[in-house]
């Protein structure tokens, strides 16, 4: 295998405005701020130990018996100190912009244990010197990381390098294979970090937002080296086995650390809204037809489900075999999808946005009366049996010769099978006559009738699509939890999911997929901050629209769609794409 | 029969004339920058719960006690929470996005909205649950005597018809006579030529969300002293409540919030009455003329035709 | 005369404001007509009947004899294609998905063939791209292919919208001001590329505000004053109308004549 770096087409010689004179020292700076970030991992962190337990892992002085021995954090922080230190010293393309990355890694990193300790701890107290106690790890660290990225910042504007390594058709599947493969640990390690959030583990938030501010920081200097474009553009020479490869690796889950019941089913519920928000990404993200009341069509078909394999169908002793049952239910939503659709023939705008949420609410007051017996109103619909196939059920243990599968493995797999097979539907109609139409429509309406296409119809099979997709997803939600109650079903939830599309990235895949991911996970994960969830989400909505409305993976040529004229800085959101495409 | 129709209508009424008065808040803004601010209903939320904490933290005793002096101070402090907000509001979450694609300032406002709501619910104490407001205003009802029966009419439902009666002819004299009014309603008509004649569309933005929020603070305290209690969910329903009311009237139409608000309150307490389902489905049908008007008649009651944006 | 498509007294009016007043004309085949008038004379207003997005008062379009709907989508489907004042691409949409949607009415694709990608679809999506090749290179875009429409060159943006609405494959093409904003250069090319197009056997309606353009390019030019068709002939009749010259140039008569000499002179 050959290794040709081809040279960036001749970067700009002079470094950046403000930050000219600290230029000459862009080394030094990175070198001392490698060696702070160092020395911070391996003092102690904190000046006495946290009611809840020794946190975090051991760096209160107390237990700072061997301070060579670091783990988790710290760790990260100790391997991204020395990076540092390497990259300012060896030569390399680029080494600035990657050296930012690293840089506000390490600033993630700990300012979120920092402001944990701050915050549980009662205090800066906590961080410096209290009762005869010093702790200055986490002051030195912040200094050290933003030692690094000013570094980095100073030295020369450098264009990202483009790599032009080509190798044969098998070395090249290998390669993908080995980031794929390498892709699923980190997916596994990611969910799992911190474990459950419990009461017994307070600490789960903290240490699972500070390894997401390790994996950004390494995932933003790795898009810098442009290796993570290079491995992109492997996977788009290789699109089918890239897509099988990931459908296997995704299938592979339950094999790793994540292999539990409860990691089981945090990935199927957000299996569950990952292909909603896709069904969702149709309506808004394609056809820009904003719908405030989409999570009712979820309703509709979890309830659909729960009627039809519940005790109302019992009672006149049918038996809906399940893939039937989500047809039934996917049609059902359809069918309602059509109908809240239908006022696009007339209404348009932020007008039609306003409808789509009366629709979405009438659903809730009506299925919170019961009504017509369908819903159960507030005692919901209970004992929904599990699916079962080859007189296994699906939330039983499996075992296959030596494998042994945790429970819920079973509903983990088949919402994977969903979320690809939704992820086709969209992909396929995105790039057909049908999803260019969506598309026109949202660039402009008028433009879009002029140029021959029925507007009308056009809408309605957008809200269609998008609310038979959500159906299917309603009918293995009400299998999987077994209970429905239209609780599950209010506004704020199609906020959520609306939030998740936006996050994620409007239009397209990896967008909605990973919002979903993050806007579900987290909860999960900051128990203790369960009461700031939603409070979080608002504001969050708000940041977002102000400073990315593009979302974290922007469609790929039409970014600028929401976004001011001017360039976007490089984050951490758009290497985590190139990882995820 | 007739007194419990009656009494319905009365109930309407009251209700109506307060959603009226939250409505024109979004009437005038949709009416200015063609956004629907969606966080107007919590506007109207904070308001009462900041003058909850002005009765509760601030107001001695004595004070307390007599509602003439309360009633005026608390009303004040609503007012005044709802317009610090708004003002809040309308610099750092819509004024970056003026030039923005037509989806964000919405989506933005839908955060706003979330915020809000879940800031008091976390921050306020007790926030969580529902709590007492005070009583400040002359308790007790009216009984108003007609045939075969009585109609009661509370205290604190007559206040609210006629502050809100006043506030919107104070306001409608506002809009059409005084300087400030006359920039309103060009900025309204068109930004840019409005801003060529000298008018700085940025304040008449301002200007319009902190009327909006004076009236919203106001009516937050007038629903708390009728109700007896508040919670964090009124700003939502109630706001949702305005803004079919505003479109019912006509959007940019002062005449058309009271008169949709004033309809809005009558569908919600005859339709509870005598329609299907009784009360549990009155918001229902709330939504369903809410559908019927945006897909019927956009312009509403009094709107000029065509003033929906394509 | 022969008329391809032809517009029988056609009446438009907007409350009690009269846009169009009993407009009648026919285009016939290979013909380029021109259609000037002062600013609100009702030019881009006739369009708009002309294109099913007014309904108009009174009078009828009809193409090939047959009345068309008043619905933009289906005279589109039926023939009629057009460019808008100001330029209406989708933005966001490489110059090649522009032209792709063009092609909508033209491609055999129903939703649920959309979905699964079979044969039938992929052949309809590779005639669609070859034909979006063609009409690239014809108004000399091949370059830009893959170039988002808001960034490009504003009188490539122009011609992209011609593209766009020639892959409808119309027998009618209205341009509403296609040389608005171009240099002297690009107006020549422009005058070229409509040639070419008549020469595809597409009869074209152009708006314009230069007189020089219009006298130099089209067959017979139509002269709209408040709503009314005030004169119709050929570029030379036209220009030495006085009822032209006073109505709509409204300038001394020695200034129009420096305009028609330079007219003149390039043809």
């Amino acid at each position: 295998m050959t290794t040709t770096l081809e040279k960036a087409p001749a970067p700009t010689p002079e470094p950046r405005g403000r930050l000219a004179p600290v230029a000459p020292y862009a080394s030094a700076l990175q070198i001392a701020g490698g060696a702070l970030t160092l020395i911070g991992a391996l003092l102690p962190w904190a000046t006495f130990v946290l009611n809840e337990g020794p946190y975090p892992e051991k760096a209160t002085l107390e237990f700072f018996t061997a301070p060579l021995a670091v783990t988790g954090f710290r760790l990260h922080l100790v391997l991204f100190g020395i990076a540092a230190i390497v990259l300012s010293l060896v030569t390399v393309p680029a080494r600035g912009r990657m050296l930012q990355g690293l840089g506000w890694g390490v600033v993630a990193v700990t300012l979120a244990n920092t402001l944990y300790l701050v915050a549980e701890g009662g205090g800066l107290g906590t961080i410096t010197a209290a009762d005869g106690a010093v702790a200055f790890g986490p002051i030195v660290a912040l200094v050290g990381g933003a030692l690094i990225v000013l570094g980095g910042s100073a030295r020369r504007r450098e264009d990202k390098p483009v790599w032009a390594w080509r190798s044969n058709r098998y070395v090249e599947w290998a390669i993908l294979l080995v980031t794929y493969v390498l892709l699923l640990l980190l997916v596994a390690a990611v969910l799992t970090s911190g474990g459950q959030g419990t009461a017994a583990n307070v600490y789960s938030g903290a240490v699972f937002l500070s390894f997401l501010g390790a994996v950004g920081g390494l995932l933003a200097a790795l898009q810098a080296s442009g290796l993570l474009t290079w491995i992109a553009a492997v996977s788009e020479r290789h699109r089918l086995f890239s897509v099988v490869v990931l459908l296997f690796v995704a299938l592979a889950l339950p094999l790793t650390q994540a292999g539990t019941e409860y990691w089981m089913t945090v990935a199927a519920n957000i299996g569950v809204y990952a292909a909603t928000a896709i069904g969702l990404n149709i309506v808004v993200g394609l056809a820009g037809l904003l719908d405030l009341g989409y999570v009712a069509f979820l309703g509709i078909g979890a309830f659909v489900a729960a009627n039809l394999s519940g005790a109302a169908a019992a009672q006149f002793d049918i038996e809906v075999p399940f893939p039937l049952v989500m047809v039934i239910s996917a049609v059902v939503a359809g069918t309602f999808g059509a109908v809240v659709g239908s006022p696009t023939l007339r209404v348009r705008g932020d007008y039609l946005a306003i409808v789509t949420l009366a629709f979405g609410e009438i659903f809730v007051r009506s299925s919170q009366n019961n009504i017509g017996g369908f819903t159960g109103g507030s005692n919901a619909i209970p004992g929904i049996p599990p699916v079962s196939a080859f007189g296994n059920d699906f939330n039983d243990e499996l075992i296959i010769g030596s494998v042994e599968l945790p429970r819920g493995a079973l509903y983990y797999v088949l919402i994977v099978l969903i979320v690809a097979a939704v992820m086709l539907v969209f992909g396929n109609l995105k790039n057909s006559r049908l999803g260019r139409a969506w598309i026109a429509i949202r660039e402009d309406e008028d433009a879009a009738r002029a140029m021959g296409i029925r507007t009308g119809p056009v809408k309605i099979l957008a809200f269609m699509i998008g609310a038979t997709i959500a159906g299917f997803a309603g009918a293995f939600f009400a299998h999987k939890t077994g209970t429905v109650s239209y609780e599950s079903f209010k506004f704020l939830e199609s906020v959520t999911l609306l939030a998740a599309v936006i996050l994620g990235g409007m239009g397209t895949i990896p967008g909605a997929v990973l919002g979903a991911s993050i806007l579900f996970v987290l909860p999960e994960k900051l128990r203790e901050f369960a009461d700031y969830r939603l409070l979080l989400f608002g504001i969050a909505l708000i940041l977002i629209m102000r400073f990315r409305p593009q979302g974290l993976v922007p469609d790929s040529h039409r970014r600028a769609e929401l976004a001011p004229d001017s360039g976007v800085p490089p984050t951490p959101g758009t290497a985590a794409k190139a990882a995820a495409s | 029969m007739l007194p419990t129709l009656l009494s319905q209508i009365v109930n309407g009424l009251v209700l109506g004339s307060l959603i009226g008065l939250i409505a024109l808040g979004y009437t005038m803004v949709y009416g200015i920058i063609q956004l629907i601010n969606f966080a107007h209903g919590e506007i109207f939320m904070i308001g009462a719960y900041g003058g909850l904490a002005m009765f509760t933290y601030l107001l001695p005793t004595f004070v307390q006690q007599q509602w003439y002096l309360a009633l005026p101070l608390l009303l004040l402090a609503g007012a005044g929470v709802s317009v610090g907000v708004a003002l809040i509001m309308e610099r750092f979450a819509y004024r970056p996005l003026r030039n923005a694609p037509r989806l964000a300032p919405l989506i933005t406002a839908l955060g706003v909205s979330v915020a809000l709501q879940e800031g008091v619910r976390v921050f306020y104490p007790g926030a969580t649950a529902a709590l007492p407001f005070p009583k400040v205003f002359v308790q007790g009802t009216w009984a108003i005597p007609v045939p075969g029966g009585t109609v009661p009419l509370r205290w604190t439902g007559l206040l609210i018809i006629v502050v809100s009666l006043v506030l919107a002819f104070a306001l409608n004299s506002f809009v059409n006579n005084s300087r400030m009014g006359r920039a309103m309603r060009a900025t309204s008509q068109d930004r840019d030529v409005a801003r060529l004649m000298g008018i700085d569309p940025d304040r008449v933005i301002v200007l319009t969300f902190v009327l909006g929020a004076t009236l919203a603070g106001v009516a937050g305290i007038l629903y708390g002293a009728d109700l007896g209690f508040i919670n964090i969910d009124i700003g939502f329903q109630n706001g949702i409540f305005a803004f079919t009311a505003a479109v019912l009237g006509g959007i940019g139409s002062i005449k058309g919030a009271v008169a949709g608000g004033l309809s809005i309150g009558l569908i919600k307490a005859l339709g509870g009455q005598y329609l299907p389902g009784g009360t549990a489905y009155d918001y229902v049908w709330i939504f369903v003329v809410l559908i019927a008007v945006l897909v019927f008649r956009p312009q509403g009651f009094f709107g000029e035709t065509e003033r929906v944006r394509a | 005369m022969n008329a391809i498509l032809e517009a029988t007294g056609v009446t438009m009016q907007f409350g009690g404001l009269t846009a169009l007043n009993d407009v009648s004309f026919g285009l016939s085949e290979g013909e380029i007509i021109g259609l000037i008038g002062p600013n609100g004379a009702g030019k881009t207003t006739l369009f708009n009947c002309l294109t099913g997005l007014y309904a108009p008062t009174a009078g009828q379009v009809g193409l090939r004899g047959i009345t068309l709907p008043v619905d933009p989508a289906r005279v589109t489907q039926q023939g009629v294609a057009r460019t808008f004042q100001n330029i209406r691409l989708f933005p966001s949409m490489t110059a090649e998905e522009n032209v792709l949607v063009g092609r909508h009415v033209r491609m055999k694709q129903n939703p649920l063939s959309s979905l699964l990608h079979g044969p039938g679809f992929r052949r309809s999506e590779a005639d669609a791209a070859e034909h979006t090749a063609k009409l690239l290179a014809f108004v000399g875009l091949t370059k830009f292919s893959d170039e988002l429409a808001r960034n490009l060159p504003y009188g490539d943006q122009r011609r992209l919208e011609i593209a766009r609405a020639l892959a409808t494959e119309p027998s009618v093409l209205l341009l509403d001001e296609p040389t608005a904003g171009m240099n002297a250069q690009e107006t020549e090319a422009t005058r070229q590329l409509i040639f070419a197009i008549r020469d595809l056997g597409i009869s074209v309606v152009v708006i314009e505000h230069d007189t020089k353009f219009i006298f130099t390019l089209c067959d017979r030019v139509l002269v709209l004053v408040q709503g009314e068709l005030l004169v119709e002939g050929t570029p030379d009749e036209v220009r030495g109308d006085p009822r032209v010259v006073e109505a709509y140039l409204g300038a001394p008569p020695d200034e129009v004549d420096a305009q028609i000499h330079a007219a003149e002179e390039t043809r």
